[in-house]
């Protein structure tokens, strides 16, 4: 089974799911649910270039493939089926071009429905969907999750209205659900109607491309790396600046020997900066490494399409040039360290204060983590400003349990106040001793610490 | 987060220290230039000068919270010791505050440049051992770019010429426990600000700090005599 980088299982092998391991489960639930597993990391850049084999077989029957991630492309039948004579010829010969790969192929009209249909078929057996508002009707509330924002929410709501199937909630009147659900409920009706968005994107002004030049081809990774990077700033720079961002972009590649290829990426959210350079970059490195650019790189052009104002609320007081720019310094700042050493942090539940946080790297999305639980006897804000990253031995003196001085360095520091002891009752069954913890004042500061049988640990500084 | 109706402080010259003010009244009335001496202003390094333990950790995170209003913010971490919910608790936005370690003295100028050049305010601690002529020059790219820069030298303080600010703090005060009852709930810290965003003028001021993300100066007095400016 392979693991992506929350945590959570993200594919497993028909064996594997026998056991009951299930996408979405936590690594060790699944470890436990299926021991004799072998456990893979999510590497989506190999992953891509393993699908760029899949999409390339695609264009050479159907041009204009649209990618979405590796593992998921949708393609425009509508010229094909005209020019192959029908939609079950043309879909015999995409099956038949594909059969190394075991494809699962879905017909229908739109993408939300199509997908769906390729995931109720099976490899072999293309799913032509004739009537796609009936088989929408039938499918659970669920499908929906993923396609707005708070899509999970609304799923909930409906499942506890007794909406349980896209059937029911298309029979909703619409302007009741965008009247109680706003812009997301109207989405949802429409996509249970059937109305999903098209994959004939309508015309954009040109001056939206952006296209770089480079005299000298560039023919290294490290090079397109940069490329891709810098290339995406500036087409999300210009877009920006009409208020504009795309579902869809075309990235077209130039080689030195005058080849062009090109791929369509698209996306259910507006892309970002960074989820633009990386899907670049991802292209840039199959197709080098596939050896399909000869003699390296000498034009990138990039083209924008679907472009919309959604998935750009700003904050009340977001400033989003600078946020584009603090990106940028930050994507240096992690090149100079290493990337572990930008990071970001959410919050968690815990009893101690260094308990209390999830560390994530910077430009990854935060990890799962649950807030619900009430973690009684939690130590008492404010937190410790400084905590240090293991507990470090601190010399206490005591008189009759209580404490009078401690030693900072060389020197003792009397102890002018404290709180405490607050017992902190841990994995017992672990073997894991209970702990006092104390809040003490000194003249040079207060600090938290930590008492049991074996001493006292200074785990936090006031500073 | 700083609302300045919240905030409350008193200007006064020597002659007049002795006055009692009502602060809340005063807050409404007077433009002061004291809550100022907290808050990042672009192109004019602040620095944070003194022992662990006196607050200046959360003095230099709560410099953060104005500008993480905005735009992402980075801490500069270079024992490895900040605290993420600490910097939260003192108003900065959670999911803009990035946090960069960075213990290698002789990386730690590059990487700040970087930063300067995109991030709008970083609170950064300064390990020992950066050269005098890399922090001139990280001061001199600091006022070209217009970045609020706070700085918390780990060794002695900075050389002159870099900080517009300097605040060195000279007591502090916890309330809130007493011999084992009670919890931390609320530190008062008396600092000496001195350099030329003081006009070269000694003030010591006096801020509250009760945990939440509200940090008071409850009095600004001016002391001593004018003295050569820090930087």
């Amino acid at each position: 089974m392979v693991v992506g980088e929350a945590g959570r299982v993200v594919a497993a092998s028909a064996q594997a799911r026998l056991t009951g391991v299930d996408l979405g489960m936590p690594r060790r639930q699944a470890e436990m649910t299926a021991p004799g597993a072998k456990v893979l990391s999510r590497d989506v850049a190999e992953e891509w270039q393993r699908f760029e084999a899949v999409v390339a077989a695609i264009e050479e029957i159907v041009p204009k493939v649209e990618v979405v991630e590796p593992g998921l492309a949708f393609v425009p039948l509508a010229g094909a089926i005209r020019y192959y004579g029908g939609e079950e010829t043309l879909i015999e010969i995409l099956s038949s071009k594909l059969e190394l790969h075991g494809p699962r192929l879905g017909v229908a009209d739109g993408p939300f429905a199509a997908s769906w249909a390729a995931r109720e078929s099976s490899a072999g057996s293309p799913n032509i969907v004739y009537d796609t508002k009936q088989f929408l009707a039938d499918l659970d509330v669920a499908a929906l999750t993923g396609e707005s924002p708070d899509a999970e929410h609304l799923v909930a709501t409906f499942r506890w209205l007794g909406v349980t199937t896209l059937g029911a909630l298309a029979q909703l009147p619409r302007e009741a659900l965008a009247s109680r659900f706003g812009a997301s409920g109207l989405v949802m009706h429409r996509l249970a109607h059937g109305e999903d968005r098209m994959l004939d994107p309508r015309d954009i002004p040109v001056e939206l491309a952006v296209e770089a030049v480079y005299e000298d081809p560039l023919e290294n990774l490290d090079q397109a790396g940069f490329a891709a990077r810098a290339t995406a700033a500036r087409l999300m720079n210009g877009l920006h600046g009409r208020g504009l961002a795309p579902h869809r972009v075309v990235i077209e590649m130039e080689s030195a020997r005058g080849e062009i290829r090109n791929r369509v990426w698209r996306s259910l959210d507006p892309f970002t900066e960074n989820a633009l350079a990386d899907r670049i970059w991802w292209q840039l490195r199959a197709w080098l490494e596939a050896g399909q650019i000869q003699g390296g790189i000498t034009r990138l052009k990039l083209d924008p399409s679907d472009t919309s104002g959604s998935g750009r609320q700003l904050a009340f007081f977001e400033d989003v040039g600078a946020r584009l720019e603090a990106e940028r310094a930050l994507a240096r700042a992690q090149a100079l360290l290493e990337p572990n050493s930008v990071r970001q942090a959410v919050p968690k539940g815990g009893r101690m204060p260094d308990e209390q946080v999830v560390w994530y790297r910077w430009g990854e999305p935060p990890p799962p983590r649950d807030l619900e639980a009430p973690w009684p006897g939690r130590t008492p804000r404010p937190t410790p400003s400084l905590i240090p990253p293991r507990p470090h031995p601190l010399e206490i003196e005591w008189d009759e349990g209580h404490p009078v001085r401690i030693r900072l360095g060389s020197r003792w520091e009397p102890v002018i106040n404290w709180s405490g002891p607050w017992r902190l009752v841990r994995k017992w069954w672990a073997g894991e001793q209970p702990v006092d913890r104390y809040q003490l004042v000194t003249s040079a500061g207060a600090f938290l610490c930590l008492v049991d049988g074996d001493g006292a640990r200074l785990v936090g500084v006031y500073d | 987060m700083l609302e300045h109706s919240l905030l409350s402080s008193v200007l006064t010259d020597g002659s007049s220290s002795g006055q009692m003010f009502d602060r809340w009244d005063l807050s409404t009335r007077i433009q002061d230039p004291v809550q100022d001496l907290l808050r990042l202003q672009p192109g004019r390094p602040v620095e944070l000068i003194g022992p662990l333990g006196f607050g200046l950790s959360r003095l230099g995170y709560r410099l953060l919270a104005e500008p993480s209003q905005q735009a992402p913010v980075v801490v500069l971490d270079v024992r490895g010791w900040v605290s993420p919910q600490a910097v939260w608790e003192a108003g900065v936005e959670q999911d803009r505050l990035v946090i960069v370690s960075c213990p290698d003295e002789r990386v730690w100028p590059k990487v700040v440049a970087a930063l300067c050049e995109g991030v709008k305010a970083i609170y950064a601690e300064v390990p020992t051992g950066v050269k005098d002529q890399d922090l001139r020059r990280l001061a001199a790219l600091v006022r070209a770019r217009q970045v609020g820069l706070g700085l918390r030298p780990l060794g002695g303080p900075l050389p002159s010429g870099i900080a517009h600010l300097r605040l060195r703090p000279i007591e502090v005060r916890w309330s809130g426990n007493d011999r084992g009852h009670g919890r931390l709930s609320k530190r008062t810290l008396v600092l000496e600000a001195e350099g030329r965003g003081v006009s070269g003028i000694t003030r010591r001021i006096e801020v509250e700090d009760d945990g939440t993300d509200t940090v008071r100066v409850v009095s600004g007095l001016v002391t001593g005599s004018p003295r050569h400016a820090v930087g």
